[in-house]
């Protein structure tokens, strides 16, 4: 059976490790990670290339990243004809509204302020697994 | 002319005859002819003259031969007085060889002895209405004359001076004032076009002759232009020259203008407009200033509200994981400290979430309406009540409390103030909470007034500060942000008016706000 993933793209190794521990608590899936927008961007498009983007259950998505912005990133997802059916949840410590709302346009699932707990992930996974 | 003037009225007469009869006869016939008429009598000429001096008669009728003095001397004695009395010499036959001389010495009218009375009365009803004649044109003389002083007197006053040309003439006509104005004595100079013309500044001359010009147009509509007079000693006058067309049948014969020396005027105006420039200026340079220190705030609140939430948040993550991956570690101490640090963070973010709340009400946009303060003590009241309906707390409102401010700011701030009444006369066994308002000096202040807790008056300076409390912590509930005082007079101040509270320990608070009766709407903050 071919692993599943959970794309985090973040910045900050703190966020990153706290991040990478609620994954590993909440489920079984593989971590990938991004350290900004650009890399994430060139994983998607290898992964889109060969197809194996449909392995990838989740993206966690930082907003305030280098070079490439998560809403940009996000764009570049929801633009692309096979990327565009991936799970995105944004996971930010900021409360701008205006974010909020243009995430929630783009479709994100869920809009987590930092921390996230184990309890929320899993309501993401679960409600996600539901509906596939 | 009018009857009593025809009868004599106003006017006297010296009558002067030497023969008793006669006197008396003529005296009884005129009484009985000119009732109005004054009549003195004199048996010769010197007692005349006496008489003459004490009454000044109008008219002197007199025999010429006469003892002591005879008439025509005596007539020459009051000519010499008086050239304008009218004298009317009674004569007989004989006396044609004075004739002559009384014609030399101004004695106009005769009637013949022995007197024919409808001859003496012609000759009086024409001398009575010289004078009733000359009396009016003095009278219009004088009247004339009163007006001319009082128009010069009111042009000296006002600073208005007056001028008139006929079309194209060189000469023309001052007023006094004119001259003044002009740093001139009256008459000072022939008041001519050309020295007109040179009264004025060089640069305003060309205005000057065309306003003239111009207002002999038949449909010249009435303007006035403000130019400058050069005076003599070199001193500069502002003056507004006012200029029409005087019309006759068959069109305009001239110009009449006047020239009104507003030099005060103008300097205070120009004073004022400095002041207002300088007003302005100023203003301008406070609100950039308050822009400045407003978007100052503005970064150090975006400081707040997200780039320290980040790290709060992280620090936030790292003691959930303490508390959950050390909690169970064999040493007690180890999750005492982890939860006690995930109590710290949630203070943090406390503090963090009511300093972006204070900050935003001073950054946030005013939308100024209409509002009930009333109406919305009474609902926040219900609401009050509703949450706990065990408390017995008796709400007094006062009805009619319109203003205009931010409608949904000021309930906020009603609910702060109302909300800590609720709160601090929670221990009272019958509460009382009342809103109202009392004018002091022409100033509205609202207020909120409880019978519960109350504080100690040196602490006042300490109630709208954030997070400062007087009450020991649990005191009166652990319920409350800290910041509810510190709001509710944000508020105010946003409003443009003042918050203060009186108060006695056990004796209940008062909280009083005005409000700035026509607040503006938007924020100190610059368009972006």
């Amino acid at each position: 059976m071919a692993p599943s993933y959970i794309l985090l793209v973040e910045d900050n190794p703190d966020d990153l490790f706290l991040a990478s521990r609620i994954i590993g608590k909440a489920c079984q899936h593989e971590i990938l990670t991004a350290r900004d927008g650009e890399e994430a961007d060139e994983l998607l498009r290898r992964m889109e290339q060969d197809d194996s983007y449909y392995q990838i259950k989740l993206v966690l998505l930082d907003l305030k990243l280098p070079k490439i912005s998560g809403l940009d990133l996000l764009r570049a997802i929801r633009a692309s004809a096979k990327l565009q059916v991936l799970t995105v949840a944004v996971l930010t410590s900021s409360d701008n509204e205006t974010d909020q709302e243009q995430c929630r346009e783009l479709g994100v699932v869920d809009y987590i302020y930092k921390p996230m707990t184990v309890e929320r992930l899993q309501g993401i996974l679960s409600r996600n697994e539901g509906a596939q | 002319m009018k009857d009593e003037a025809r009868e004599g009225a106003g006017a006297s007469m010296l009558y002067v005859e030497d023969e008793a009869d006669a006197r008396q006869m003529v005296t009884r016939m005129l009484a009985m002819n000119y009732p109005h008429l004054t009549v003195h009598c004199a048996d010769n000429g010197l007692q005349a003259l006496e008489l003459y001096r004490q009454h000044t008669p109008e008219i002197v009728m007199t025999d010429i031969n006469m003892p002591v003095m005879d008439g025509i001397r005596m007539s020459r004695e009051i000519k010499a007085i008086n050239p304008e009395v009218s004298i009317i010499a009674v004569t007989a036959h004989s006396d044609t060889s004075y004739l002559l001389s009384a014609i030399e010495i101004g004695v106009h009218h005769y009637v013949l002895k022995p007197l024919n009375y409808q001859e003496l009365f012609t000759v009086l009803d024409k001398v009575l209405e010289q004078i009733e004649l000359k009396r009016l044109v003095s009278a219009q003389h004088r009247r004339l004359a009163q007006s001319e002083c009082q128009l010069a007197a009111a042009q000296r006053i006002a600073h208005l001076g007056s001028w008139q040309r006929g079309i194209d003439a060189e000469n023309m006509d001052w007023s006094d004032e004119m001259y003044r104005i002009c740093g001139l004595a009256p008459g000072a100079i022939p008041p001519s076009y050309h020295s007109f013309l040179e009264r004025f500044h060089p640069d305003d001359r060309e205005e000057v002759a065309s306003s003239m010009q111009s207002a002999l147009s038949p449909d010249h509509q009435p303007e006035h232009k403000f130019v400058r007079v050069l005076r003599p000693e070199g001193d500069v006058r502002i003056v507004r020259i006012d200029v029409e067309g005087v019309r006759e049948t068959g069109g305009a014969s001239g110009v009449i203008g006047t020239c009104h020396d507003v030099t005060e005027l103008k300097q205070a105006e120009q004073q004022i407009r400095l002041l207002t420039e300088e007003l302005e200026r100023r203003v301008l340079q406070r609100t950039s200033l308050l822009q400045a220190t407003v978007s100052e705030l503005e970064n150090f609140s975006y400081f707040v509200s997200h780039d320290l939430r980040a790290p709060v948040a992280r620090l936030e993550g790292f003691c959930t994981a303490l508390v959950e991956d050390c909690g169970v570690c064999g040493h007690a101490n180890c999750r005492q400290y982890a939860e006690r640090s995930a109590s710290v963070v949630q203070q943090i973010k406390q503090i963090m979430d009511a300093f972006n709340s204070l900050t935003h009400l001073a950054r946030c946009t005013l939308t100024i309406r209409d509002t009930d303060l009333s109406a919305f003590a009474r609902g926040i009241a219900r609401s009050l009540a509703a949450g706990e309906p065990q408390r017995k707390v008796e709400f007094v409102i006062a009805e009619g409390a319109r203003v205009k401010g931010d409608p949904e700011l000021l309930e906020k701030a009603l609910g702060q103030l109302l909300g800590n009444a609720w709160k601090f006369t929670s221990k009272k066994e019958q509460g009382r909470i009342e809103f109202g308002w009392t004018d002091q000096q022409g100033v509205r202040a609202y207020f909120v007034r409880d019978n519960g807790a109350g504080f100690n008056m040196k602490y006042a300076q300490k109630l709208f500060k954030p997070f400062q409390t007087i009450h020991a912590p649990g005191e009166f509930g652990w319920g409350g942000t800290g910041i509810g005082l510190a709001t509710a007079h944000s508020i105010v101040l946003r409003h443009g008016g003042r918050m203060w509270a009186e108060g006695e320990v056990g004796q209940g608070a008062s909280f009083y706000f005005t409000l700035e009766p026509n607040p503006e709407s938007g924020s100190y903050l610059k368009e972006a």
